[in-house]
């Protein structure tokens, strides 16, 4: 049995990898730095960078040396020079097709700082590259000044072709007097690329291993839009989400389970027809009109339940009765299979043979046979609890982690949204493994190899 | 609803974790074997044909078909003549017009003076876009994954069920919500939020067919004779559980409507378009002042659509094959 477990908890693992794997691809991979969209249009790049640091979104992804930086992150020219557009000398010639990128023409004879939207980081290694063209007898240096002084002088080789160079330098302390130059002479120079890179102290420092390491520390992270750690947020959030939800779940079993005896009781007359139909009918009304019309009627026509709001048990009431009804259909409908199916295995005709009453089958064997599948149904259902009901606590105005979850998604707030995926998934792991345990443990049918 | 015959359900949503479904070795279309050789899908379509609720159902869904297609040449007309399109024509002289059948407006008009039928029908045109749209991406998926861990197994195999495992771990809802935010309000996000996330039941039903198809004569036959794998997939054994993707399909609509009203609702699915979504949206605070036609027609219009989509997929299953038949009147 010891050994069951140990393996059933071992095949876990690579289910709780997949789904940070699954979490990281959906919110870095495809997602990228939420910074602009949750910022705003009109902010420094200075704060998208810090956003980004809090978050490790300024690392690579997965491995590398390099990683760009938005104190320069306009690295080839479409439409316009961008950040070079204000300073003399510069030109910009377009491609011919408009989207593709153009180029800048440096005039001779001057030196052209690269435009930082703010000071680098000090102490750091950086590397600057340039793709440019020379026209004849032109002269062109990287040039690295940082405290008065010039540090560092490439000369870069004349070339009438396309031609990539890049210089590497590292920050002093205060990295406010740095400039990055390109200093011409001569002739002119077309420039129609330039990178800014910053090094890595190592090649793993990743976004992938800051998000590992955020979870080793079950740090999930700051909300953008409530400025709160996540973790706190959900802590507060789990209470009225499992207030909501428990009373549902448990009411949401009786009462179906209930109802579904009752079909099996009166099978095939015409109580066990009108409840087949009615949860059918049930079944294909919208979750949205139950809260509407909820609403509507008891919360505002006839004034039993106020509707928005968490001061009392009387605002979880109506709540409660809309999740109830709603997920009525498709329980019954569920749990009545499950009887019928126990209802035509041997045991319940030898009990009706020797001569047990309908309700004594029903009750005693029956139920008691059919629990294998509610329970599994049931146990595998709890981790969905703690999410709560998304729809019924953002219209119900239940402070919960469903509420939280919505308007973190309508505000794009990632790190919420990506720890309620994770652990809503890690929950619902365990859950499974928790109904096997106790699958092995009771049913000796399970074979435990 | 005609068979009385009570076929125990092996189907039931807890061997739906594995793979273990040794009760079902009855073997389907046995009556291929009979000199007159009826196939599967004629008995299917003559099981149909004789329940009068099915065909309703078959009915109801051509009807509203024929609607979302007249949506759609609607929307396409007035997009081709650069005109606003008759939906989001307002006039505020013809607010809150209660629905008389024989008027201009027969199910009555909105805040803005829209007319509510017109706007029903583009919302019928959302909702069988997404509801195709979404099945289109989750079924190849589902499918092809399927297939393939089903006929190669090993390790091909344990990927394609970590795969999944990992998948159906994560909360449905919040997981479609997610995907959504990432690719961006819009029709887009609610497309690749339902369609990547809806797969996996389906591929575990594939997956556990082929495994058990895989070593049957045919497929042992075909696989003397030397035909390729994917061929032996895709033209031998596909075509004998096809059955389970229509199954799926018929099924799956109305969750995928359902699911984009929701989106819609909170304001992450359509954007600037009718859908059933931002009418109910709408609706719901009007409801207040007593405009209860809006909600109402929207509501039946949701409910018939699923409802026809639900009892549809049930006869099928009956019809296509008798070990998934939910024991039912």
């Amino acid at each position: 049995m010891l050994r069951y477990i140990l393996r059933r908890v071992l095949q876990m693992i690579p289910t709780v990898f997949g789904v940070i794997l699954i979490t990281f691809i959906l919110f870095n991979v495809v997602g990228g730095s939420p910074a602009a969209m949750t910022l705003g249009r009109h902010v420094t790049p200075r704060a998208l960078e810090e956003f980004d640091e809090q978050r490790g979104f300024n690392k690579p992804l997965l491995m590398g040396w390099w990683t760009p930086t938005r104190a320069y992150d306009q690295e080839s020219f479409i439409r316009n020079a961008g950040p070079w557009r204000q300073m003399d000398g510069v030109s910009f010639e377009p491609a011919a097709d408009e989207e593709q990128p153009g180029k800048l023409v440096l005039e001779g004879g001057r030196e052209y700082a690269l435009p930082l939207a703010f000071s680098l980081k000090p102490a750091t290694t950086y590397r600057v590259a340039v793709e440019y063209r020379m026209s004849s007898k032109a002269i062109m240096d990287v040039v690295v000044a940082q405290n008065g002084a010039t540090q560092e002088v490439v000369a870069v080789p004349f070339s009438k072709d396309w031609k990539k160079v890049s210089a590497v330098f590292q920050t002093l302390e205060k990295t406010e007097s740095l400039r990055v130059g390109l200093r011409v002479a001569g002739g002119s120079v077309e420039v129609r690329r330039v990178e800014l890179r910053r090094r890595m102290t190592h090649p793993f420092d990743s976004q992938l291993l800051f998000y590992l390491r955020q979870l080793a520390r079950l740090d999930f992270g700051t909300s953008s839009s409530l400025n709160q750690p996540v973790s706190r947020l959900m802590l507060k959030g789990a209470g009225p989400s499992l207030m909501l939800t428990v009373p549902i779940f448990f009411a949401e079993i009786m009462i179906s389970v209930a109802l579904a005896l009752l079909c099996a009781f009166f099978r095939d007359r015409w109580i066990d027809r009108l409840f087949v139909v009615v949860s059918v009918a049930l079944m294909s009304i919208n979750y949205l009109v139950w809260i509407v019309v909820g609403q509507y009627l008891m919360g505002f026509k006839w004034g039993w339940f106020p509707v928005w709001g968490f001061a009392s048990w009387r605002f979880l009431t109506l709540p409660i009765l809309v999740g109830v009804i709603s997920g009525l259909g498709v329980n019954v409908r569920f749990y009545r299979t499950i009887m019928l199916d126990e209802m035509y295995k041997d045991y319940v005709r030898t009990a009706f043979a020797k001569g047990v009453s309908r309700s004594g089958v029903l009750f005693r064997h029956v139920l008691k046979n059919a629990m294998i599948p509610i329970v599994t149904n049931v146990v595998v259902a709890i981790p969905f609890l703690y999410t709560g009901s998304l729809l019924l606590e953002s219209f119900f105005g239940i402070p919960g982690l469903g509420y939280l979850g919505v308007n973190a998604v309508n505000s794009s707030d990632v790190d919420v949204v990506r720890a309620e995926v994770f652990i809503g998934a890690v929950l619902f792991v365990i859950a499974n493994l928790v109904t096997d345990i106790c699958y092995a443990w009771l049913d000796p049918r399970v074979k435990l190899e | 609803m005609s068979s009385k015959l009570h076929v125990p359900n092996s189907k039931s949503k807890s061997d739906s974790l594995g793979a273990g479904r040794e009760s079902r070795n009855l073997e389907p279309g046995t009556s291929n074997l009979e000199p007159q050789g009826r196939s599967l899908w004629g008995d299917a379509w003559k099981q149909l044909r004789r329940r009068r609720l099915a065909m309703a159902c078959l009915w109801i869904v051509g009807l509203y078909t024929v609607m979302a297609l007249y949506g759609e040449g609607v929307y396409r007309w007035s997009r081709f003549k650069d005109q606003t399109p008759p939906y989001q024509q307002q006039n505020l002289e013809a607010q809150y017009q209660s629905p008389r059948l024989w008027s201009r407006h027969p199910m009555g008009t909105d805040g803005l003076g829209r007319d509510v039928l017109q706007r029903l029908v583009q919302g019928t045109r959302i909702a069988f876009q997404v509801g195709i749209i979404t099945s289109l991406i989750a079924i190849p998926i589902g499918v092809i994954l399927g297939c393939i861990a089903g006929y190669f197994g090993g390790r091909v195999d344990d990927f394609i069920v970590w795969l999944y495992s990992t998948f159906a771990s994560i909360p449905g809802l919040l997981f479609i919500l997610a995907i959504a935010m990432v690719v961006g309000k819009g029709l887009l996000g609610v497309y690749l939020g339902i369609g990547l996330t809806t797969w996996v039941g389906l591929c575990r039903l594939i997956r556990g067919e082929v495994i058990k198809h895989k070593t049957r004569p045919y497929v042992l036959a075909a696989r003397a004779l030397g035909l390729g794998h994917t061929r032996i997939i895709f033209r031998h054994i596909l075509p004998n559980i096809f059955h389970i993707v229509i199954v799926t399909f018929t099924l799956r609509f109305p969750s995928a409507i359902s699911t984009e009203v929701f989106m819609s609702f909170l304001g992450i699915g359509v954007q600037g378009e009718p859908s059933w979504g931002i009418m109910i949206s709408n609706a719901r605070l009007r409801l207040w002042h007593g405009v209860w036609w809006e909600m109402a027609f929207v509501t039946l219009a949701i409910f018939g659509i699923v409802l026809a989509f639900n009892l549809l997929g049930d006869a099928l299953r009956d019809a296509l094959d008798p070990r998934l038949r939910t024991s039912e009147t």
